[in-house]
């Protein structure tokens, strides 16, 4: 279908967008430049400090580049975001008062302005929504990872990564190995047989802890959640999500599949304070692929511990680390890139759309998130579980509709009482009372 | 003056023997960061060229052991409320580009300069002795009285290109110079206050080729440090793209 698109075709589309029917029902895309590079509108919604230098790698990433309108649930984060933008990205600023928006239907506002492109980056709890309503609109999407925290979330992404490739939308994702010039090289020679076939892997995200939002006086459950956003696991996934989604969407590529099942354990084990909610501190996982070859992971959040983010791949001819250096029978040191891949990501993409050949991630990115679903729930029921099972579950963590209110935390989930199918705020379903004799 | 430093007067008078490291007449003094079991060592250097009064020098890089207890409060030091503190600490870092070259006993890396001195001011209070990032001069006059390193000595004392194999080391695991310091040059190069009122890192670093590893080695912070910290605004205390930078602690008395 987009190769079949015309100029033509783009200046109705863009004529449509511009006087805002957002969610066409099978609407196509809103501006598509090929060859050349005409101004791409860019609107930015989730303005903390990730979205914010999302929006200066764009700028920074391609000429013609305009960040025109910002969406924010939150005033505060608004304004510092328009204050920071101001002062880093010059011309390319273009925002005026009457295109930032806030509160719970930003989004929407945000997505009925006349922008080609729009940057996802709010704590991932929104992601699949913002997704699906970006698609609807005809937007091109920059989508900050991960993309789902559960498994009704990653359906609707997957719909959405569907959608998009019918209507011919550039979606990329910021998993931003896959745009460093050294894990394509290193990844495509492991491909090209370097190491041998590959029997192994260990990814690792170990760490430190990171911040917390301290709650203040009055402020309801909701909105401390959203700002804490990293420790429950219906805003952010746990860490195994938001974070070890990197290294397990390497696992991934050089697997060149997803796991089929998974066998885990986890626990919280320092970070036990309520301020940090209820998100384990730390996941170690077997990944089973398709073809036999496990990869293990492990990822901690504990203050005071070896520090190590990266991974290793094991073949019947060789190690390599999947970036810088292969040893073994085809051995290869990977030379110095000085390229920035928080900006290639956005080169890459804006590249794509005025070629008029639109890369799409989201399903790629999608099947990673999962990946990382799978782990966190094969550590928090205890339980061997399979990407079937777990792409068929009805656990549902989105927000549904949201306000200022209150918003319970759920239990820490407890291996071997957790299970897969729960309620977002329980262990299990209720089952029902037996029948009395 | 505090009893310990009453020790060290009567040590620096010759009434009380010294700690002895390997190196000849060495002066050390051993100290502990409170509330923890993290110990770290300082040396004497005596007044002379380039320092116009004797001083104390950190015998190795600070480590990731130290650095974590003020960053991660690992001290048991609760947030007093409102979060106003005597000193401001580091934001925890969403990830080290380098941590993986070790922990224990490796030298802190990565960090600005605002967030060496940072440490520097909260370890003063907690210990109630100043210590502070060194001067140029003092730097380059705690260098050179380790004797003046040759290409000769340079390999066995400096983790530098063709001896690091692009990572740090454990501090202390070259060869000490001669009063005692470890890693002066090379392993990670040292935050100081430059002469020009600029700050500026010393010594060369586990990257750098031996041409470019000397007491007068200096190199100023460039934007490039930090180009690839994917927020905005960029963190103050971490350089995303420096692995190469660390510091060590300086004390007058």
């Amino acid at each position: 279908m987009t190769d079949s698109l015309t100029r033509r075709d783009f200046l109705q589309t863009s004529a449509i967008a511009a006087v805002g029917l957002p969610a066409l029902p099978f609407g196509v895309p809103s501006l598509i430049r090929a060859g050349n590079d005409d101004l791409i509108r860019v609107g930015l919604i989730g303005c903390g400090g990730r979205g914010t230098g999302a929006a200066r790698d764009c700028v920074a990433g391609a000429a013609n580049i305009q960040i025109v309108a910002l969406g924010d649930l939150f005033d505060d984060r608004l304004d510092e975001s328009r204050k920071e933008l101001v002062q880093n990205i010059g011309a390319a600023y273009q925002v005026t008062d009457d295109h930032c928006f806030t509160g719970f239907d930003a989004y929407q506002k945000v997505l009925e302005s006349r922008i080609d492109l729009v940057i996802l980056a709010t704590p991932p709890a929104f992601r699949p929504i913002h997704l699906k309503a970006a698609v609807a609109a005809g937007k091109h999407v920059f989508t900050e990872k991960p993309v789902a925290v559960c498994p009704t979330g990653i359906r609707m992404v997957f719909a959405a990564a569907d959608l998009a490739q019918q209507k011919g939308l550039a979606v990329v994702a910021g998993t931003q190995r896959r745009h460093d010039p050294l894990y394509q090289e290193a990844i495509k020679r492991l491909h090209d047989g370097a190491i041998g076939a590959v029997l192994s892997g260990q990814v690792y995200w170990n760490q430190g802890g990171l911040w917390k939002y301290d709650r203040k006086p009055g402020m309801s459950d909701v909105e401390w959640q959203v700002r804490n956003w990293l420790y429950y696991t219906w805003s952010s996934g746990d860490h195994i999500v938001e974070q070890h989604v990197h290294n397990l969407d390497v696992a991934n590529w050089v697997m060149g599949a997803h796991p089929a099942r998974a066998l885990a354990m986890g626990g919280r084990q320092v970070r036990v304070d309520p301020a940090y909610g209820h998100i384990f501190d730390h996941f170690a996982v077997e990944y089973e692929y398709p073809n036999g070859a496990r990869v293990v992971s492990m990822c901690r959040q504990q203050d005071g511990t070896a520090q190590y983010v990266g991974e290793r791949f094991v073949g019947t001819e060789g190690t390599s680390d999947a970036r810088n250096s292969i040893r073994g029978k085809q051995p290869w040191k990977a030379p110095v890139s000085e390229l920035n891949p928080y900006v290639q990501e956005h080169t890459d993409l804006v590249a794509s759309i005025r070629a008029g050949k639109p890369v799409n991630e989201l399903r790629q990115v999608a099947e990673s998130t999962l990946t990382a679903i799978l782990g966190r729930e094969a550590a928090y029921t205890g339980q061997q579980l399979t990407w079937e099972e777990v792409l068929a579950s009805d656990l549902d963590l989105l927000p549904g509709e949201l306000s200022f209110g209150e918003r319970g935390v759920a239990p820490v989930p407890q291996p071997g009482v957790t299970q897969l199918s729960r309620p977002p705020f329980g262990h299990s379903r209720p089952v029902a009372a037996a029948p009395k004799p | 003056m505090t009893t310990r430093s009453a020790q060290y007067a009567l040590a620096l008078l010759g009434l009380v023997p010294w700690s002895r490291g390997i190196a000849q007449n060495l002066a050390t003094a051993p100290d502990t960061i409170p509330g923890t079991v993290v110990s770290f060592t300082m040396a004497h250097v005596p007044a002379g060229k380039g320092a116009a009064a004797p001083f104390w020098i950190g015998q190795t890089e600070v480590t990731w052991d130290m650095f974590e207890v003020f960053v991660y409060r690992l001290d048991g030091a609760t947030q007093p409320p409102g979060g106003v503190e005597a000193v401001s600490r580091p934001s925890k870092p969403y990830v080290i580009p380098g941590a993986q070259f070790g922990h224990q006993g490796f030298p802190a890396l990565s960090m600005s300069y605002a967030g060496a001195e940072a440490f520097a001011r909260w370890l003063s209070v907690k210990t109630g002795r100043r210590y502070r990032l060194p001067t140029e001069a003092e730097w380059e006059a705690a260098c050179s009285a380790g004797a003046a390193t040759t290409q000769a000595t340079l390999g066995a004392r400096a983790w530098y290109w063709d001896t690091a194999e692009d990572r740090t080391h454990r501090t202390g695991s070259a060869q000490q110079d001669g009063i005692g310091l470890y890693d002066m040059l090379g392993n990670v190069a040292e935050w100081v206050m430059g002469r020009d009122g600029v700050p500026v890192i010393k010594g060369g670093s586990f990257q750098d080729e031996a041409k470019d590893v000397d007491c007068a080695a200096r190199r100023a912070q460039t934007p490039a440090w930090r180009a690839s910290d994917p927020q905005l605004p960029k963190s103050r205390w971490w350089l995303p793209d420096a692995p190469f930078v660390g510091f060590r602690l300086v004390r007058d008395q």
